[in-house]
């Protein structure tokens, strides 16, 4: 099925799935942080709306993204990729999906605790998960939620260096096989 | 004859000595709450005031001698976000350190539609004064009673949120206000028993 991963490289919904996320942590990311030193206007409340709309769009792109990557296969590791290699990807490849779900609920729960309102888009309402304000919870919510973000972005130099590294130096094909357009074969180069 | 001291004690404690002259109240401040209701990004959400003072004057056979006076503490203003406080607190809003009180008080009572009672009085708030009507409900059960008043106001009408602030698709103009008094027969005024 052409939609769908193979032994040779990712299927188009996987790569589309990566980069769309991708693009939306990196502007989250640079939101939260421009938003944080806004004084306050109400375009930094409107700055605000966007991250959370964002942040949630995020968390249900990563539950589909998810439930896709489950179904299929993930494609072959270059032949010369050592052992422990493989090992360490794979468990870099956890903790950053782990990581781009905590996020965002830990904003959501921070959210919550401090009752601030929450519409995606300002279409419907999302509801509350503390049941309204909850005070002693949001410092370490908060704490939680920047913690998280300094993590992901330090995993992120890793995983971006990694895939550099693939194809600059290991010159396979590791980065091409994630690229948009065409589906890249692994031995097309 | 001591006995007969205690019972004229008794007595005058439970207001049997004296006829009634008015109506006036204790309010009974910790089961009393002024909420106000807004809302922000189209959440409506609940806020209130935790210290006022209300002198109450009710007798609904005399709305002639009713009287309301409320004195509102703006710093005691809980929303239940804190930041959202601090921020309403501030010179944008409420400006709290300029107008720190707010006061109401009636200057008439008349008969509404559906003979409800409605009281006609000003609102004084940062420092502007403007007419606003309350919707009178009042319950009494023996000496005890609850006094529920309900009213509309616009924020903007009493400059809470100009400027930029002024922007009612982020925070509405709207605002409903409801006070809950329980209260109890001053002793001095009690009714005749029996």
């Amino acid at each position: 099925m052409l939609l769908r991963s193979t032994e040779g490289g990712w299927g188009p919904v996987v790569r589309a799935f990566h980069w769309l996320v991708a693009v939306l942590i990196v502007a989250q990311g640079a939101i939260g942080l421009v938003m944080v030193d806004m004084g306050l206007t109400p375009a930094k409340l409107r700055v605000f709306a966007l991250h959370k709309s964002i942040g949630l769009t995020i968390l249900a792109l990563v539950l589909l993204r998810i439930a896709w990557r489950l179904t299929e296969r993930r494609p072959t590791d270059p032949p010369a990729m050592p052992h422990w290699q493989r090992r360490m990807a794979r468990a870099m490849h956890i903790a950053l999906y782990l990581l781009i779900l905590a996020l965002p609920l830990s904003g959501w729960w921070f959210n919550s605790a401090a009752n601030a309102p929450l519409v995606w888009f300002g279409l419907f309402d999302v509801p509350s998960l503390t049941h309204g304000y909850a005070p002693a919870w949001k410092p370490r919510a908060l704490l939680l939620h920047e913690a998280l973000f300094w993590l992901l972005v330090a995993l992120l130099v890793v995983h971006v260096g990694a895939a550099l590294w693939h194809h600059f130096k290991q010159r396979d094909d590791v980065l091409k096989r994630m690229l948009l357009g065409p589906r890249r074969k692994s031995g097309d180069t | 004859m001591r006995w007969i001291f205690v019972l004229s004690g008794v007595a005058l404690a439970y207001g049997m000595a004296m006829p009634a002259v008015a109506a006036t109240w204790q309010v009974d401040a910790a089961h009393s709450t002024l909420e106000f209701t807004n809302s922000y990004q189209d959440v409506r959400y609940t806020g209130q005031f935790k210290r006022f003072t209300a002198k109450i004057d009710y007798d609904p056979a005399d709305l002639a001698h009713a009287k309301f006076d409320v004195g509102v503490d703006i710093t005691s203003l809980d929303t239940q976000n804190s930041e959202r406080d601090h921020a309403a607190l501030g010179a944008n809003f409420f400006d709290a350190a300029k107008f720190p009180r707010a006061h109401f008080v009636t200057t008439a009572f008349h008969k509404g539609a559906g003979g409800t009672v409605v009281a006609d009085g000003t609102l004084t708030l940062r420092g502007i004064s403007k007419p606003v009507e309350l919707q009178v409900r009042f319950a009494p059960h023996g000496d005890d009673a609850t006094l529920d008043v309900t009213t509309q106001l616009k924020r903007l009408d009493f400059g809470i949120g100009s400027g930029q602030w002024a922007d009612t698709s982020l925070i509405g103009d709207r605002v409903t206000v409801h006070g809950h008094l329980v209260m109890t027969r001053a002793a001095s005024t009690q009714a005749p028993s029996h």
